[in-house]
């Protein structure tokens, strides 16, 4: 069998890559990874991705071997080309995150809070205080350094206009950020001479700066801090383990804590030790059977209460949903503004409210070429995507979009950017996206790249794990 | 540590323990069998009686045959004493915490879980070479353990679980296969049977070739529960197996270990400054009887004391 060229495919037309120039040349920042590239033989490269998936196995993703019949966990597959970042591009996108993530911080302490962004009408009471994920126990709450939302994944976009776009502000429990570690070290495991040819930027610092970020969540001097897991049955338990392990914090499920006179322990072998913090991978109505849901045996009975007295510090906060919310997303440009007094490094991408009688007619109009969402869905999921739909399909949808306008946004179809990717054709463009990953503890902080998430099926644009998304090593390098 | 995590790792290595001792209860009734050539009933049973399965043997309505007995013993998927149960349970303990133990560790349990179910996909007779092959494994776990954790708490939760089972599962078989009534039976009968049931009860506990090492004479069955309640040199003895336990409670956190520190030291102190004459004084039945009873008590006061904190 004779593995195919190692030779790059050029994007269809129209689409921007992040490698090929219009005239198939290489891009500057990618002319090194070229020109090694143009020097291994396939068998060499195929004989690396075989080495890849072996090392993901084995250090990556240990938790695939499961099952009683084989697999149940499945492997994310992780490409061996890196997507590449000039550093001049990424300071851009590190300065519109920290802006991004300084005005929703704003916000949240502003709508648990005196609501003055409310009452100056800059965002419609009813959206905020009727939203399911506005959180009732929050209000009046404040939590240390009036940082709600401690760890934050924003998506990011690439539009063939070269432009970023926050396509989501990831505010709950963001996840991935194990694959974007366990991916630079099998990088740096398989193509040591790469990483002689570029001045990539290490991530490898990431727990380290998350337990900080942890520790400033309190006032207590040497906190404990807990990470607190669904359990082994979580899809994300690998990342969980990972990072606790990383970070030298007990992994604990809610059965390990108790609240005791409004003071949160874990149970240990040397009895009852007080916790000061605790990193949630659970969902907030998961998190306190007392004051959310009364079935969650995830949970800690108390904990919300021993939250509102300050005895704890949970991160993220409870009620910072309600700022990812798709309804929410189209002001976020306003937010910046109103409290930081910026214009928005970092563009959203045009937005419109079905709830909105106007904006709703124009959607009607449009749907075969716009992708209309669930204000509250998440995975790519109870989506219409207009131009891959049938026409019964498009009919099918706005029978449901009529009945349920509020519960809608749409917005147009963008061409996201393609990076080169080893697949069976060999190595050939397919769409990406990036979810960068902000720390917010005494100042707010952005790991140099993130995850990169590539859709690995020819002309998918969707990225999402679920559904047969793979992940890539992503670089920032300095010079050019 | 977490108290969730000790008692992981305890019954973890409680199960396995389990499941060796299981394999080697019918290891030597197999061979037992085989030697006696016979359908006595009640050779048949013993490995039940040994392990205290009689009454879930019978409500399965099958024949006491030894093959019935061995096969329940080491496949029922129910019966929570089986192999496959214990090292079902033993794997899944192990699961809940992998990061903390090595990942050596894990994929020793793992690649004994996936075996397993090739070996009772692929129909294997239960014969010794069964046995032979779960005694194998722990064995294999217990040394990648030596071998590869750090020296802390996950490692004597490891080793506790280990010694307390072991403890009873010598025990029972010196009680069954040694007991009053049983050494009266086979006083009165010829030699050369009980060459071999003495001789199977020692290598059961891995101790044939120890005896000949200390004793240099005829299998004596006083001799037998002399060395493997008293002698401190007998990895599988009750008062080596009590050294073990003692030290590793002196290891662990103090405050919360005083009922358990207690009740091991009390035990231990009658292994190591009785003797075999003080045994025969209340009957062999009776002195095993208020051990197992005490160890079952200790057990309970290890999981009050780490595991399950108010």
């Amino acid at each position: 069998m004779s593995a195919p060229s190692l030779q790059p495919l050029p994007p269809p037309d129209g689409i921007l890559d992040e490698m090929l120039a219009e005239a198939g040349t290489a891009r500057a920042h990618y002319e090194r990874y070229a020109g090694w590239l143009a020097s291994m033989s396939p068998e060499a490269m195929a004989g690396k991705r075989a080495e890849a998936d072996l090392i993901f196995r084995r250090i990556g993703i240990t938790f695939s071997v499961h099952g009683e019949d084989g697999d149940t966990e499945r492997l994310i597959p992780s490409d061996v080309v890196p997507r590449i970042i000039p550093a001049a591009e990424w300071e851009v996108i590190e300065r519109g995150l920290v802006q991004r993530v300084t005005a929703i911080n704003r916000f949240l302490t502003d709508i648990y809070g005196g609501q003055e962004i409310l009452r100056a009408g800059i965002v419609p009471e009813d959206q905020v205080l009727a939203n399911d994920q506005y959180s009732v126990p929050m209000v009046g709450v404040r939590v240390p350094r009036d940082v709600h939302a401690h760890i934050v994944g924003v998506d990011i976009v690439r539009h063939r206009d070269g432009q970023y776009y926050v396509l989501e502000d990831n505010l709950r429990v963001p996840s991935g950020v194990s694959y974007m570690l366990s991916n630079r070290k099998m990088m740096m495991r398989l193509f040591p001479d790469l990483f002689g040819r570029y001045r990539v930027r290490p991530v490898e610092h990431y727990p380290a700066l998350l337990l900080q970020t942890l520790r400033a969540a309190t006032e207590v001097d040497d906190p404990t801090v807990v990470l607190l897991t669904p359990g082994r049955f979580n899809s994300a338990y690998f990342e969980h383990t990972f990072l606790a392990q990383q970070m030298g914090v007990e992994l604990v499920e809610g059965q390990d804590l108790f609240v005791r006179d409004g003071c949160v322990h874990m149970r240990t072998t040397g009895g009852a030790q007080r916790v000061d913090v605790i990193y949630r991978r659970v969902d907030d109505q998961f998190l306190d059977p007392l004051t959310f849901r009364a079935d969650s045996m995830l949970g800690v009975p108390g904990l919300m209460a021993a939250y509102r007295l300050g005895n704890v510090a949970i991160c993220n906060a409870i009620g910072t949903g309600v700022a990812d919310d798709k309804s929410i997303y189209p002001y976020v440009p306003e937010m910046i503004r109103f409290y930081l007094g910026e214009e928005p490094v970092l563009r959203n991408v045009p937005t419109w409210q079905c709830r909105r009688p106007d904006e709703l007619s124009y959607v009607l109009e449009h749907l075969p070429e716009l992708v209309v969402k669930e204000v509250h869905g998440a995975g790519g999921y109870g989506m219409l995507v207009g131009p891959a739909s049938s026409r019964a399909e498009i009919a099918a949808f706005r029978e449901r979009l009529l009945a349920r306008p509020a519960n809608y946004i749409a917005q147009p179809t963008l061409s996201l950017s393609t990076c080169p990717t080893f697949v069976e054709e060999g190595i050939a463009p397919r769409h990406i996206d990036l979810r960068p990953f902000v720390l917010v503890g005494r100042e707010t902080r952005v790991v140099p790249g993130g995850l990169t998430r590539v859709a690995l099926r020819r002309g998918s644009l969707v990225v999402n794990s679920s559904q047969g998304g793979g992940t890539k090593d992503t670089w920032v390098v300095d010079g050019d | 540590m977490l108290s969730r995590v000790a008692s992981h790792l305890y019954w973890l290595s409680r199960y396995l323990e389990r499941a060796e001792n299981m394999a080697r209860i019918l290891d030597v009734g197999h061979s037992l069998a085989l030697l006696q050539g016979s359908d006595d009933e009640r050779s048949a049973i013993e490995p039940l009686v040994i392990t205290d399965s009689v009454a879930a043997f019978q409500a399965n309505d099958r024949p006491a045959t030894p093959d019935e007995v061995a096969r329940f013993l080491a496949w029922h998927p129910e019966y929570p004493s089986s192999i496959v149960k214990c090292l079902e349970a033993s794997r899944e303990n192990a699961r809940a915490v992998r990061g903390a133990i090595t990942s050596e560790m894990w994929e020793n349990i793992n690649d004994t879980w996936l075996e397993l179910h090739a070996r009772r996909t692929a129909r294997e007779p239960i014969g010794a070479a069964f046995f032979d092959w779960v005694k194998e494994r722990s064995h294999l776990f217990r040394g990648i353990t030596f071998a590869t954790i750090r020296r802390d708490q996950p490692y004597l939760f490891i080793r506790l679980g280990t010694f307390i089972e072991r403890a009873d599962n010598t025990a029972r078989i010196l009680s069954v296969k040694q007991g009053d009534a049983t050494a009266r039976r086979a006083s009165s009968g010829d030699m050369v049977t009980d060459y071999y049931r003495l001789s199977a009860v020692l290598r059961s506990v891995s101790s044939l070739e120890a005896y000949r090492d200390i004793y240099r004479d005829a299998i004596d069955s006083r001799r037998v529960a002399e060395m493997l309640i008293f002698d401190p040199s007998v990895p599988r003895s009750l008062r080596f197996c009590f050294d073990e336990v003692e030290r590793i409670l002196g290891e662990l956190p103090q405050a919360p270990g005083k009922h358990p520190r207690r009740l091991a030291a009390h035990m231990l102190a009658l292994l190591e400054h009785g003797e075999l004459d003080d045994v025969n004084h209340v009957g062999l039945d009776a002195f095993l009887e208020r051990f197992l009873r005490n160890n079952v008590r200790l057990g309970e006061a290890v999981n009050a004391a780490y595991m399950e904190v108010k």
